[in-house]
């Protein structure tokens, strides 16, 4: 996604070595994705899901499949 | 005593020949107070080794504050991926904080082809909804290596 848009940006972050900043996003299960301070995407998905969610939510006009 | 076993060095090894552009780690790491930061820089020498296409930067979380603010690198351990475009660094905002080990050290090899050929593999459908995308959004991914 990063690579597609210059507006995003990607970290992946090992939530057992950042301790701190996991529980500052109370994250319990992994993989836990936070989009800004606005988003949770819990778990893994395919592309077709895992990236509508996200831009629904940052006024992109797109619909997950099924919708 | 390496990280890598011989056979999953062999196996890299052939993956990278497929690299076009060459990829630059860099690295931001710490002299002392970073448990992380040895293991990680382990690693990556293991990775820069297996291509001369993979290139490795080093720098101090601590003291090359200016390098530490043009990436914008929030902790430490931390790798930045940036692409080699005609000399040029090409860099897409991609980060790893921590070891990549187990998981996530896939994700980097992953990460690494798709950044030298300066293509994520996304569908159509998915590049074009990123493409009218106008605000920053900032992902971070919780992962743990197992």
């Amino acid at each position: 996604m990063a690579m597609e848009s210059d507006f995003v940006t990607a970290d992946m972050v090992d939530a057992s070595e950042f301790a701190e900043l996991s529980d500052s996003y109370q994250v319990y299960g992994v993989p836990l994705t936070v989009a800004n301070e606005k988003v949770r995407i819990e778990g893994g998905m395919p592309e077709q899901m895992f990236i509508p969610q996200i831009l629904q939510k940052f006024g992109v006009p797109v619909k997950l499949p099924g919708q | 005593m390496g990280l890598l076993r011989d056979d999953d060095r062999a196996q890299l090894q052939k993956e990278f020949e497929q690299l076009t552009n060459a990829v630059k780690l860099v690295f931001f790491t710490q002299a002392s107070d970073c448990d992380f930061c040895p293991l990680t820089k382990q690693v990556l020498d293991e990775l820069v080794g297996l291509s001369d296409k993979i290139q490795l930067e080093t720098f101090d979380f601590a003291t090359d504050k200016h390098q530490v603010q043009a990436f914008r690198i929030a902790r430490i351990p931390a790798i930045a991926l940036v692409r080699i475009e005609a000399g040029q660094d090409r860099d897409y905002g991609i980060r790893y904080y921590g070891v990549p080990s187990g998981y996530e050290f896939a994700s980097l090899v992953g990460d690494i082809l798709d950044v030298s050929r300066g293509d994520s593999g996304l569908s159509a459908p998915s590049k074009a909804a990123l493409a009218q995308l106008k605000e920053p959004v900032h992902l971070q991914v919780f992962t743990t290596p197992t």
